[in-house]
């Protein structure tokens, strides 16, 4: 059974259809790649799948139960977890709170237990601290737990952002546009580290990305969008000589 | 094992501490016991609302309204049940009248948190603060109650060790939920509430807790009050007493419960201090009205050149410190030709003010003079604690966070 | 049921056109000021705690034009009073408001303004609090003085509007008492001619009856007119009011053109959609918002010097706490920010004010401005006419 499905998923805004009738499939340990020019409502979708909005028509389907509708948390909950393509962190926060957070929702002390500073409250924050430093490690961000992550430069902020959507522990993880104002090597070890996250953790990984060599490099399957419908589907070699794409990326042949 | 005992040590020094306290005040005038009994119950307000306005991010201006509904709450049934009731040790009945205050006032913060979940920022501030108005204006309203000429709370029952008991629980409940990964949605929600909830954390119902916390505290603290004065009117409540508690936190630093401590004692002794000044007569001393005037423009010029030293110049630390003895001994010359000067006009000269209308004028000039020369707050998001004693006094090994990008 | 006719216990519907009028004139000035306090936190996302205050000097400085031009309380024979004292006064409180608010604004606005908007609006409610206690040291405020009527030309002038005459069988009766009246009347005044030594207190029996004759018919004929008088529905307008509320639409439009259609309206609404981009694209944005101060505060000075002079209320530094909680409250209700809504808000709340009054629930008329804003803001949270953002993700 696949872990993700859409099944012609729609949403309005007024008489804007941002996504219409999208359909795909994911199963586990896919790296899947969410393509398309811009305004072809690739983010929607990811707003779609984690509950931001909720779809006009269609169904959303996690592990074969229907979740369009649930609330962003609870979908966190379940095991869907993403990262923002305008970055999002706790700016005030250091760079291992925000981390916490992430691991926060599979805590196990209750917050009267918190308010009396009870010795389970505290071997709890121990073990979500010490969790939020092995994300931390596996993002090669663990030299600076202590920084503000609003003082971090931009390739870390983006990594701290996978690393803080990982501690929620899912088993999708979304990540809108993580290479976008990196360098070819940050984004060369941004690629290998999104690999590993895949292999080592069994995580699967649903990416929205601009750049056609990282997606190409990196993903196994590629969805297209454009004008928030689908109009490719398949493996890299497939898009990238398919004509629809090409015309839809670089307009039609004059 | 250790940690019990440790726990146990220090619940146990916190309470002797506040009886100590009892008598070390016990003898002292009713004036001052009322100051002490004050601090307190600021340092309660301020704290509690440093949970919903600075730890969580709900910009709520309307604590009063809580204060009031512990104070009025418990003063009525105190006044009315007390007599008909098993309970006659007075203190044993405070301390659950602390806990009834406590919960209708939570009550009365879930009903107002509920808007925080639709309305952010300013709107928020402002229906929190249309929410305090109403309660006093009901209140007012109610001769059954007192009305509008206040409400008389029989048997007193003034206990400074409660108050501060009150006050050390609520800045040790705060710190024990910023110490612990508990804390943590709280101050996410602050920062981003989209990201928040992308990560799982119930935004609802952390901003739910952060009023019903706060407002329980507030609550408990009005019971205090109703029974340590022995009469309350709804003007003890008013918006100016929101907004004080408000200027507490931030003044203190938005966020940090050192600050907002800090700024509670300092904003509830000053005006207290200030009104009980005597002159050399032993009458409440009297200013001329050229000297209040001249002051403020010496405190004008201070705060001017202060701000021009710090935001101007970027040299050399002892010839800054040199720069702002130098704004500050000018500050003190112009205050002289100012009053030469106001002396001259016979409206100024003539009058003489008595300090506790001056008070006020103070307090505001604190207000705006802390705000110009450092907007984040005495404390800003720090928290006291030993390291940070420590590193004091070993220079140059203070841990730095800032990133090298 | 019993709650129904107890909320409707206290209402007449014959005073409700009065009410609302009244409702139109107070809300009228809560827009005047309502527009000083929704432009500043249009451009510069402040709450200008201090406005109702500058409101407060407003009306001192009509007070002090007022006794220079020889309006004194005191004064055995003050000059007449001429329209022109009035512009006098107008423009000197707009004048002091204006300097006021730009001086508080570069003293204590513009230095925070780097910083977070909290800070600032704790500077704010500092400002406030100087100008009324340090007022209160200086301004003479206790007994609370008031602007002499002598300076109102048009005190005691009023024009009453009939607008739905009393029944005509009310009329019928005070037309059929009236002649019953005039000839017991005219019947005793004759007795007592003809008896010049009479003791009208000890008549003898003839006399006793005519007098008691007269006493009745008069009784039932001033009843018969009271209940004519109550069964109207009459609309009292003062001159004075009626000036204030032409001279407030006037001030209104003046705003409305200066906004709308000059050069420094429209970088004042730039501005106020983007500070730092207005600024990029090269609005000096310093003066911008010092021209927003100056027409805030102008306006706050004109409302002041019209209710201090129109109505006559006594002057405290405390003047401008409770009309500066409300207007503020009405611009937020129609969408702070927001021009229209701001006098949009502000004729609801003092509608809202005195339909509480009319329904007999005066002492709740301060509670009745937050509770509308309140259930507004639940059902609209951006106000009436703000939008709400949406927040992109």
């Amino acid at each position: 059974m696949s872990i993700l499905e859409l099944q012609a998923a729609t949403i309005k805004f007024g008489g804007l259809i941002a996504v219409n009738e999208v359909s795909f499939k994911l199963e586990k340990g896919d790296l899947f790649g969410l393509i398309g020019p811009n305004g072809a409502g690739k983010t929607t979708c990811f707003n779609l799948i984690t509950g931001v909005y909720k779809p006009t028509s269609g169904d959303i389907i996690f592990h074969g139960r229907q979740i369009q509708g649930t609330p962003p948390n609870r979908i966190a909950q379940l095991g869907i977890c993403r990262t923002f393509q305008n970055i999002r962190l706790f700016p005030a926060l250091s760079v291992l709170e925000n981390v916490v957070v992430g691991g926060f929702l599979r805590h196990r002390t209750t917050l009267a237990g918190a308010l009396l500073y009870l010795p389970s409250s505290l071997r709890e924050t121990r073990r979500l601290k010490d969790e939020a430093m092995d994300y931390l490690k596996i993002l090669d961000l663990d030299g600076v737990p202590n920084a503000r992550a609003a003082d971090l430069p931009y390739g870390m902020q983006r990594r701290l952002e996978i690393a803080r959507a990982m501690a929620t522990k899912p088993e999708l993880l979304l990540l809108d546009e993580p290479a976008a104002g990196m360098n070819p090597q940050e984004k060369q070890d941004l690629m290998e580290t999104v690999k590993r996250i895949r292999d080592d953790h069994g995580i699967t990984i649903l990416v929205i990305e601009h750049d056609m060599r990282f997606v190409m490099n990196l993903c196994e399957r590629i969805v297209v969008l454009d004008h928030g419908e689908e109009i490719a589907h398949g493996p890299p070699e497939a898009i990238r000589n398919d004509p629809k794409v090409i015309s839809a990326y670089l307009g039609e042949p004059v | 094992m250790r940690f019990w005992s440790i726990r146990l040590a220090s619940v146990l020094i916190a309470l002797g501490a506040c009886v100590l306290l009892q008598a070390l005040v016990g003898h002292a005038s009713d004036y001052e016991q009322r100051i002490v009994v004050l601090v307190g119950l600021y340092i309660t307000l301020s704290v509690s609302l440093n949970l919903i306005n600075g730890i969580t991010g709900q910009f709520s201006i309307g604590h009063a309204a809580f204060y009031q509904v512990g104070a009025y709450l418990t003063g009525y049934l105190t006044l009315n049940y007390f007599s008909k009731q098993p309970i006659h040790n007075m203190l044993l009945w405070v301390i659950l009248m602390m806990f009834v205050g406590a919960i209708g006032a939570a009550v009365a913060g879930f009903i107002v948190g509920l808007p925080s979940l639709r309305l952010r920022g300013d709107y928020l501030a402002i229906v929190t603060l249309g929410f305090g108005e109403i309660i006093r204006i009901t209140v007012q309203n109610q001769p059954a109650i007192g009305g509008s000429y206040g409400m008389n709370v029989t048997p007193k029952y003034q206990s400074v060790a409660l108050v501060w008991l009150l006050a050390i629980i609520c800045i040790a409940v705060c710190r024990n939920l910023l110490k612990t990964a508990h804390g943590l949605p709280f101050l996410s929600v602050r920062e981003d509430e989209v990201a928040s909830q992308a990560m799982g954390v119930n935004v609802t119902r952390v901003k739910v807790t952060a009023f019903l916390i706060g407002s329980a505290f507030a609550g408990a603290a009005g019971a205090l009050l109703a029974h340590f004065e022995g009469f309350i009117t709804p003007t003890t409540f008013g918006m100016d007493v929101s907004f004080i508690i408000l200027t507490m936190v931030v003044l203190g630093g938005t966020g940090s419960i050192t600050g907002s401590i800090f700024a509670a004692a300092l904003l509830a002794y000053l005006p207290e201090y200030l009104r009980g000044l005597k002159g050399a007569d032993g009458q409440p001393l009297m200013i001329p009205g050229s000297n209040v005037v001249a002051w403020l423009v010496a405190v004008a010029v201070a705060v001017t050149l202060t701000r021009l030293v710090m935001n101007k110049y970027s040299g050399d630390k002892l010839k800054k410190l040199a720069l702002y003895l130098g704004a500050f001994a000018l500050a003190v010359v112009s205050r002289f030709i100012a009053a030469f000067f106001l002396r001259m006009i016979p409206v100024m000269a003539n009058k003489q003010i008595p300090i506790d209308q001056v008070r006020m004028v103070i307090f505001a000039v604190t207000l705006i003079v802390i705000m110009l020369l450092r907007p984040q707050g005495i404390f800003a998001h720090h928290e006291f604690s030993w390291s940070w004693v420590k590193g004091l006094f070993k220079r140059g090994e203070v841990p730095h966070s800032a990133v090298s990008a | 049921m019993t709650l129904a006719l107890h909320l409707v216990a206290g209402v007449d519907f014959n005073t409700l056109p009065q009410q609302l009028v009244n409702g139109l004139l107070l809300g009228a000035i809560y827009a005047l000021i309502a527009l000083g306090y929704t432009m500043v936190y249009g451009v510069l996302r402040l709450i200008n705690f201090a406005h109702g205050e500058v409101y407060m000097l407003g009306a001192y400085v009509a007070l002090f034009v007022s006794y220079f031009m020889g309006f004194r309380p005191d004064a055995t024979h003050p000059p007449q009073a001429t329209i022109l004292n009035l512009v006098i006064m107008l423009l000197a409180s707009m004048v002091v408001c204006s300097i006021v608010g730009v001086c508080i604004e570069r003293f204590a606005y513009r230095p925070m303004r780097s910083h977070s908007r909290i800070a600032s609006l704790i500077t704010a409610i500092g400002v406030s609090l100087l100008l009324q206690y340090g007022g209160a040291l200086f301004l003479p405020n206790s007994p609370p003085p008031s602007i002499s009527e002598s300076v109102n030309p048009f005190h005691g002038q009023s024009k009453e509007f009939t607008l739905k005459g009393p029944s005509q069988d009310l009329v019928m009766l005070v037309e059929k008492a009236k002649p019953a009246k005039d000839q017991a009347q005219a019947a005793y005044q004759g007795w007592l001619t003809s008896h010049p030594n009479a003791d009208i207190y000890n008549l003898p029996a003839d006399g006793q009856a005519l007098k008691e004759a007269q006493q009745s018919s008069t009784d039932i004929f001033n009843d018969a007119e009271h209940k004519v008088e109550a069964g109207g529905v009459h609309l009292i307008i003062q001159t004075g009011q009626a000036v204030m509320l032409v001279s407030t639409v006037v001030l209104m439009g003046i705003l409305t053109y200066m906004v709308l259609f000059t050069r420094a309206g429209r970088a004042m609404r730039a501005v106020s959609h983007d500070f730092d981009s207005a600024a990029l694209m090269g609005i000096n944005v310093n003066n911008i918002v010092t021209f927003t101060f100056v027409l805030g505060s102008s306006l706050a000075g004109a409302g002041a010097m019209m209710t201090a002079t129109f109505l006559g209320t006594p002057l405290t530094t405390f003047y401008g706490l409770a009309p500066g909680v409300k207007a503020f409250v009405a611009a937020v209700l129609g969408g702070i920010g927001n021009i229209p809504g701001a006098v949009l808000g502000g004729l609801l709340m003092g509608m809202a004010e005195n339909m509480v009054v009319w329904a007999g629930y005066s002492n709740y008329r301060d509670a009745v401005a937050f509770l509308v804003l309140i259930i507004v803001l639940l059902f609209k949270p951006g106000g009436l006419m703000g939008s709400s953002k949406v927040e992109k993700v």
